[in-house]
């Protein structure tokens, strides 16, 4: 089946198998691996990308179902410099082996986007859908404060 | 002063943008595609293979079983192991090959022009098998009616004892006895990467292996071994690595990938391989933290000192040794905890069973240990009437005391104080206080009058480094550039980045040892063909072993600089004094050169209705020695406790008749963000470790031992129950109340 979408501001189309998820499409198709699978059963989080401006675990939706949205993988979030989620997990040390890293940066922007005013409380309430194995989540709560003050909570 | 500094992880950069290449995320043009076929089967003789249906399948380039393997045999201290399952083994190896002894048993690798097409290929293969009896659990294994491995004569093929003092004057001293028996669970990794590799013949007619692993030149070791090669003929590349935690310590797709790059590459097949395992695959695939069930029993006088100490550690092996021996050992040691006991009798057995292996996990045989001798501890201290802070600083161990191993300590022995930091950053002598009641359910309105609230403490320590004989080494090169001024210096060095943060106190340790900028470093890092062997990164030894190699290479870089050499290089094989295997009849021996020491203290709640658990702080003090960088430091502690919490709490690995029931993240619950204690608070004690690079003592695994007797004990104090078995998920938890409520 043809499938159309943008994805990181680029147009793409491809002939795919109607069975093909959506991370796979964006991993094998479009050779994107920053987005990334953990689990095959949506427990995970690390596949997680913005679709029309919301965050949404790629595995959970086919490539068809995604035809005509607007796409943003964590290779499009930066625009030249890194965008301040990135950077803030970077400064706050809120990663460690990196593999949920992908996934929890996009929740986050599209959470702080939606709502820049989050407690630490609403902040893990969240993500509670994105698993990390590593960092105990205590410094990724720090740097998804730290972000969403700068960009423009608090206020 | 480049150390001592929280520098930011000089792999975030890559890892927050998504550019960073994990063994899935790599891209070759023209990949051909693996399939490792599991038996299946927990306890089977494989009575005949026909991969004729499989091969007939289009797209199919190969397939290779046992009958390919030239030494069909594995094992990282032992082989006991065939690399796969098969009737027509050849080879030199001894290892029985045509049994498989666990589900995830390995029969074949089919490659194919496709996944799609290995996959189908693989459901084709025809394999006939007689099944043989299972040896479900220890006590199964005991009777030594069904033998996992007839060779070895009995399913218990490992056995350490420690004889020490006179256990009857032991007893008799003793006021008070306490008796208990201890189950500790299996626990699965659950790393967030899925293994994956890929495999290709390099430009020097090397066969090459890029996964995510923790040892380099172990993995060379292995592959070569069973493809009776050279070493210098494997390569081992190691890209981004997805966590670890002594998961990736045994061999998933190096051995299997190699040999069927190998095979093809000899048929004019050049194109590289790939393959990945699904998280199904990942859990059923590789080995655990191993379930064991302990018996024991300690004496103390009534104002508080230990006069005994007997205990029985029953350890599930599983189907193959992986490091089960080694773990064991380290079990036998903390299972009378870090403490000074006169008298001592201990007997552990490692169990072969026909159920999935254990072998290495974050604290290696040291958490289950811990959950008996501290749970005895905190027994004792109520029995006694004495606080359980002060039983342990009564009887903890110095720099003068001799160990359960019947050898002086190694100096640095900081246990009294990482337990006296831990209670006044606890404020344990304060009363605990209240806290908001928890809810377990969102829809529930929390029940106050269910809510019970308790704390509870305990301490550990566990060896830096590898232990009881095994060779210790790790090398470093350094090379300097520049004319009159050092430049830049570039170090090549094996140790794995699994997420620690290795990488970046590697490079703050070289500018260290060099006394130049820290910006003036570059690495070269993890490829055989290219850096030296660095030993693995577990027991918590990289920072320990990487360090010490690092100064002496830099000190003959140095060197090598004011002779005028340019590049100036340095290079050194560090080995620290060497260990001993303990006495096989006293358990006698100098086992271990370095110790690290913690204590924890938990405050929580707990619904005696729902069985929910809720940690509302845990306090760790970790003595480290010297904290190279001190925010990766917290990050070990935050992380080691967090996935204590899934040990002790939520992660319940179900394994019935030699299958696992809940191989999936869907059905193994490992905590999530809304699970975890809601504040740990990091106490880095800083004693130095006399042998350590700056003072640095090896610190990633201590964090998470105590934990789990930490909250049993805190569960004490709540209830007034004790609880000897985890996971404490919510319906064992009211069992063990209700059970309780019955006896009492």
């Amino acid at each position: 089946m043809k499938v159309s979408m943008t994805v990181n501001g680029k147009g793409v189309e491809r002939d795919v198998e109607p069975r093909m998820l959506l991370v796979h499409f964006l991993r094998e198709e479009l050779d994107m691996t920053g987005t990334k699978i953990g689990c095959d059963t949506s427990q995970c989080g690390a596949c997680t990308v913005h679709l029309d401006g919301k965050a949404l675990k790629s595995c959970t939706m086919l490539a068809v179902q995604a035809d005509g949205a607007d796409i943003t993988t964590i290779e499009g979030l930066a625009n030249g410099d890194l965008h301040v989620m990135q950077e803030s997990f970077w400064e706050n040390h809120g990663l460690q082996c990196g593999y949920c890293t992908p996934g929890m940066i996009m929740s986050t922007t599209a959470l702080v986007q939606d709502n820049p005013n989050m407690s630490e409380g609403e902040i893990r309430h969240q993500l509670e859908g994105n698993l990390c194995r590593c960092t105990g989540y205590h410094n990724i709560v720090k740097a998804v404060q730290q972000a969403s003050e700068k960009m423009g909570g608090g206020d | 002063m480049a150390i001592g500094k929280s520098k930011f992880r000089i792999d975030a950069p890559g890892k927050v943008t998504g550019e960073t290449l994990y063994p899935a995320d790599i891209d070759r043009e023209n990949f051909i595609h693996a399939k490792v076929v599991f038996s299946n089967k927990p306890h089977a003789r494989m009575k005949r293979m026909d991969l004729s249906a499989a091969e007939a399948v289009t797209g199919v380039l190969g397939i290779f079983t046992a009958a390919d393997v030239p030494v069909n045999e594995y094992g990282l201290t032992m082989f006991d192991q065939p690399v796969m399952v098969g009737v027509n083994a050849t080879g030199r190896s001894k290892v029985p090959s045509d049994v498989s002894r666990w589900e995830g048993d390995q029969v074949a690798v089919v490659v194919a022009e496709t996944p799609e097409a290995a996959q189908a290929a693989a459901e084709k293969i025809q394999i006939e098998w007689e099944d043989l009896p299972l040896v479900h659990d220890v006590w199964d294994g005991l009777k030594d009616d069904v033998l996992v491995h007839p060779e070895a004569g009995t399913n218990a093929f490992k056995h350490y004892v420690i004889r020490k003092g006179a256990m009857d004057d032991g007893w008799a001293a003793a006021d008070v006895i306490i008796e208990g028996r201890y189950e500790v669970p299996h626990q699965e990794h659950a790393y967030l990467q899925p293994e994956a590799a890929i495999s290709y013949v390099d430009e020097m007619g090397r066969i090459t292996i890029e996964i995510g692993g923790q040892w380099t030149h172990e993995d060379q070791e292995q592959v070569a071994h069973a493809l009776d090669m050279p070493a210098e003929d494997i390569r081992i590349i190691y890209p981004a690595i997805g966590g670890a935690f002594g998961g990736r310590e045994d061999m998933s797709l190096q051995i299997v990938m190699a040999l069927a790059s190998w095979k093809l590459y000899q048929k004019g097949e050049t194109r590289p391989i790939r393959s990945q395992w699904s998280r199904e695959e990942s859990i059923i695939g590789h080995h655990k933290r191993h379930r064991a069930v302990v018996t024991t029993r300690w004496g103390a006088t009534k104002d508080g000192k230990i006069t005994a100490v007997e205990a029985d550690v029953y350890l599930d092996a599983g189907a193959y040794n992986y490091t089960s021996n080694k773990v064991l050992g380290n079990f036998h040691l903390c299972v009378a905890g870090p403490y000074e006991i006169p008298n001592a009798r201990i007997d552990s057995y490692a169990i072969y069973t026909t159920t999935v292996p254990g072998g290495a996990f974050r604290g290696f045989g040291a958490p289950q240990g811990a959950f008996a001798a501290e749970s005895q501890m905190n027994k004792l201290a109520d029995a006694l009437g004495i606080d359980p802070l002060e039983l342990r600083l009564m009887n903890c161990l110095h720099d003068e005391s001799i160990a359960i191993t019947q050898t002086p300590m190694p100096a640095g022995v900081s246990i009294r104080q990482v337990v006296e930091d831990c209670a006044s950053a606890s404020q344990w002598h304060q009363p605990l206080a209240d806290a908001e009641p928890f809810q377990a359910f969102q829809s529930l309105a929390a029940d106050k009058s269910n809510i019970r609230r308790g704390r509870g403490i305990a301490c550990a320590y566990k060896n830096v480094g590898f232990s009881f004989g095994f060779p210790e080494r790790c090398e470093a090169k350094i090379e300097l550039y520049g004319s009159v001024e050092i430049e830049r210096a570039v170090l090549y060095h094996s140790a794995a980045e699994v997420g620690q943060g290795t990488h970046t106190a590697l490079r703050q340790m070289t500018a260290e040892a060099l006394a130049i900028d820290y910006d003036k470093i570059e690495m070269v890092l993890s490829d055989t063909a290219f850096t030296g062997d660095s030993g693995s990164v577990s027991a918590s030894r990289m920072t320990f072993m990487a360090g010490n190699a690092i100064k002496g290479a830099a000190e003959r870089a140095l060197e090598a600089w004011q002779n005028e050499d340019r590049p100036a290089v340095g290079q050194i094989r560090f080995t620290p004094r060497s260990t001993d295997m303990i006495d096989d009849v006293t358990g006698k021996g100098d086992a271990n050169i370095s110790y690290g020491y913690v204590a924890e203290v938990v405050e929580l709640s707990v619904d005696i209705e729902t069985g929910h658990i809720h940690i509302e702080r845990v306090v760790c003090a970790d003595d480290v020695g010297h904290a190279i960088n001190p925010n990766l430091v917290v990050g070990q502690i935050e992380g080691a406790i967090v996935q204590a919490y899934g040990y002790a709490v939520t992660e319940n690995l179900r394994v019935v008749d030699g299958r696992i029931l809940n191989p999936r993240l869907s059905t193994y619950l490992i905590p999530g963000i809304k699970d975890i204690p809601l504040q740990v608070d990091s106490v880095l004690v800083e004693v130095p470790d006399p042998q350590g690079p700056w003072g640095a003592r090896g610190m990633a695994e201590m964090p998470f031992i105590p934990l789990a007797p930490a909250i049993a004990a805190a569960l004490h104090d709540a209830t007034d129950v004790w609880f000897d078995k985890i996971p404490l998920t919510p319906e064992n938890v009211i069992r063990t109340l209700r059970d309780n409520e019955k006896t009492s």
